[in-house]
């Protein structure tokens, strides 16, 4: 069961990567944190350690809900709707993809066996989420996916923090989720400051600085 | 209960959000002033505590050993002064109406607020909190390094948070492998979080689960050091921010990342041996001096190469730390020296900035003649950046270069090279700017501002030149202490 959420969750990484129209990646993000407080929920009702109950509620609040409100203004007030020029297009994209999922099991292949029995594969997909979050930020253009990007990697690191390791610690929880709200709001002000400054969210425009 | 550790971090605190609060600017300047100075005693006064406890705690939360106290020690002196450079910096901005009062009060709150996360990081006892501190402080820089609002400082703030937030997102993800690691040795419990647990039970975890963590450790943390070749974003930053900000991104922050890789290493070194850990930190700080030794030569913007300095000097660091033994002590007291001789350079390129509102190395030669201070500062900065007796850099650049020499003499003669061209490039650079006639008169700065700025610079040129002729007895004491961490003793020369 928790492989299969996780399983899901690594569908939608693959259906960011390859949606190009900006909303519908915000959407397919807050559909995967779903899918992340489902297998938090799981976790926490098969191991009875109730803290991981708070971590799942604080994901769908923040995660499924506030954060992807916030960047959805911020698409509307740019007026972009389309990503229509990548670094990387979408099938080499994908194929890049599936190589980062077979190097994420590759390297965790030696430690897994030390994982619970009930999650064990999870460490494995927690890596190539974040791997896979860490290619969108480099493959996009735009501001607003870069950012998608990076909360695909936090995603990536909640679950292998409860998956694998049966959640952190509460207050550690909490001071994450708060680190990932400020690091939204604070991208959201600075997408706001680029679009002011260069009339553009595309950040291949940033070129003032070179060497 | 440690007092002095606890008012460390929250009078930041109370004085960031103070400043926001009050309208007044010679209150805003008031609480500063007794912030820097707050930093400055409640600092040594944690070393005092440490030295003849063994370790000071304050709350649930903070407990400082002696490395953590060296850590404050270098915070609390550089963010000290560096406070009182900012009041005057700022004054200065707000004087000639470049920034408003209320983007004035957002500046010291913030800056504060940076501190006090980074204090925060390194005198925590839990793995994961230090990793929200260090975010905390990533956070804050962000803005601080694109508050100017120019197209060059959002284009360096957008990349340090894109750059920082991956690699510390790489960061966690090592952090989460290590407590992955622990949970099996020690159960589902805080304790796994905490650095003395690890230590003590760190030749049980499982030897692959701690080699794959501190690699993702290491390129995550390094990332914010400023590593090679993760170091694009720190030359923008520290060139694009407020100069009080390039300071303490270049003196503090970067140390508090070294600190938190060497955190991890103590414990990877008792679970797989020092070599590992070692060869790695050897290899990415020969690659951060190669690449900085070359990119100093060619830099036109004066605080793009105290920038690429301070890529050279973490290499070093990396290179003290990954021969081990007396590089150790070196590296240590590198850091502390770096720190104070850092910002000495970037405290008088913000006079030169002040004075001439650009940044180009040719147009501002003979500041000696021009600004004696701010000359004479960059001057002495520089000589003890190149790695010059009588500094403390010169010391540990020594001690570095025979510990390479005793491991492989192969690695030493690179490392001497290495340092040598970063010497002559940095040397001649320097050179540049402190002699020659002055081509451009300039602005004067205020009187009043003026004095703030020159009491930080004399602070600190006091403290460089004392450590510089001998290592203080508490000093040594701790750095002994530290040593211990690392399962090697050395005695202080």
């Amino acid at each position: 069961m928790v492989d299969l959420c996780s399983a899901l969750l690594l569908l939608t990484c693959f259906a960011i990567v390859a949606q190009r129209r900006l909303s519908a990646c915000v959407d397919l993000f807050a559909l995967q944190s779903v899918f992340l407080a489902a297998t938090a929920a799981l976790v926490a009702f098969l191991t009875g350690i109730h803290h991981i109950y708070v971590a799942a509620a604080l994901t769908v609040v923040i995660k499924a809900i506030v954060l992807p409100r916030i960047l959805k203004k911020v698409i509307e007030r740019l007026n972009v709707t389309r990503e229509l020029q990548m670094n990387i297009n979408v099938p080499a994209g994908l194929l890049i993809c599936c190589a980062l999922v077979i190097l994420a099991f590759f390297i965790t292949q030696p430690i897994i066996p030390l994982g619970f029995l009930l999650t064990r594969d999870s460490l494995a997909i927690a890596l190539a989420i974040v791997l896979i979050g860490f290619f969108t930020m480099i493959a996009r253009k735009k501001a607003v996916t870069q950012v998608v990007g990076f909360l695909v990697m936090e995603n990536g690191l909640f679950l292998g923090a409860t998956a694998a390791a049966y959640g952190m610690p509460l207050i550690v929880e909490l001071g994450v989720f708060f680190d990932v709200l400020v690091a939204g709001l604070i991208v959201g002000i600075y997408t706001h400051r680029i679009q002011d400054a260069f009339d553009s969210v595309d950040t291949s425009k940033l070129t003032v600085l070179k060497e | 209960m440690a007092w002095p550790l606890l008012v460390l971090i929250v009078v930041p605190v109370l004085a960031g959000l103070g400043s926001l609060a009050v309208r007044d600017r010679r209150l805003v300047e008031a609480l500063q002033c007794g912030q820097a100075g707050t930093l400055l005693a409640a600092s040594t006064l944690v070393v005092e505590r440490v030295v003849t406890d063994g370790q000071a705690s304050a709350g649930l939360l903070l407990q400082a050993d002696a490395m953590s106290a060296w850590m404050d020690l270098i915070i609390g002196a550089v963010g000290g002064t560096g406070t009182l450079y900012a009041v005057g910096y700022l004054g200065e901005e707000l004087d000639r109406g470049h920034v408003s009062m209320s983007r004035y009060r957002q500046f010291f709150c913030l800056f504060d607020l940076y501190l006090a996360a980074m204090l925060t990081a390194v005198n925590v006892e839990n793995v994961a909190i230090m990793w929200i501190a260090v975010e905390g402080s990533t956070l804050s820089a962000a803005l601080l390094i694109g508050f100017d609002r120019r197209k060059a400082a959002l284009e360096a703030g957008w990349k340090y948070v894109v750059l920082s937030s991956v690699g510390i997102a790489l960061a966690l993800f090592g952090t989460i492998l290590v407590y992955y690691s622990s949970e099996h040795v020690l159960g589902v419990t805080s304790e796994a979080l905490r650095w003395s647990e690890l230590y003590r039970v760190a030749d049980t975890l499982d030897p692959t689960a701690i080699k794959v963590a501190f690699v993702f450790v290491l390129i995550g943390y390094g990332t914010k050091a400023g590593v090679a070749p993760m170091h694009t974003w720190l030359p923008d930053a520290h060139a694009e921010a407020p100069t009080p900000v390039s300071a303490m991104l270049s003196a503090n922050m970067l140390a508090v990342a070294v600190y938190a890789i060497l955190r991890f290493k103590a414990v990877a070194d008792r679970t797989v041996g020092p070599s590992f850990s070692g060869k790695l930190m050897v290899g990415l700080g020969f690659l951060s001096v190669a690449i900085a030794g070359v990119f100093l030569l060619v830099q036109r913007d004066y605080k793009r190469l105290f920038a690429y300095s301070s890529i050279e000097h973490i290499g070093v660091v990396l290179i003290g730390f990954g021969i081990g033994g007396a590089g150790v002590f070196a590296a240590l007291w590198h850091l502390l020296n770096h720190a104070l001789a850092k910002s000495i350079a970037f405290y008088a390129s913000g006079l030169v900035l002040l004075r001439h509102e650009h940044k180009v190395l040719e147009r501002v030669p003979g500041l000696l003649r021009q600004m004696p201070l701010a000359g004479g500062a960059v001057l002495v900065a520089g000589v003890a950046l190149a790695g010059m007796p009588p500094f403390g850099l010169f010391v540990s650049e020594v001690l570095i270069a025979i510990g390479t020499y005793a491991a492989t003499p192969a690695v030493a003669y690179g490392f001497l090279s290495l340092l040598t061209l970063a010497f002559a490039t940095l040397l001649y650079q320097v050179l540049r700017m402190a002699l020659g006639e002055p081509l451009e008169a300039g602005t004067a700065l205020g009187r009043r501002n003026q004095t703030f700025m020159s009491a930080a610079i004399w602070l600190n040129l006091a403290t460089l030149g004392t450590i510089g002729l001998q290592v203080p007895a508490r000093c040594g004491a701790l750095l002994g202490s530290i040593a211990q961490i690392f399962g090697s003793t050395v005695e202080t020369p």
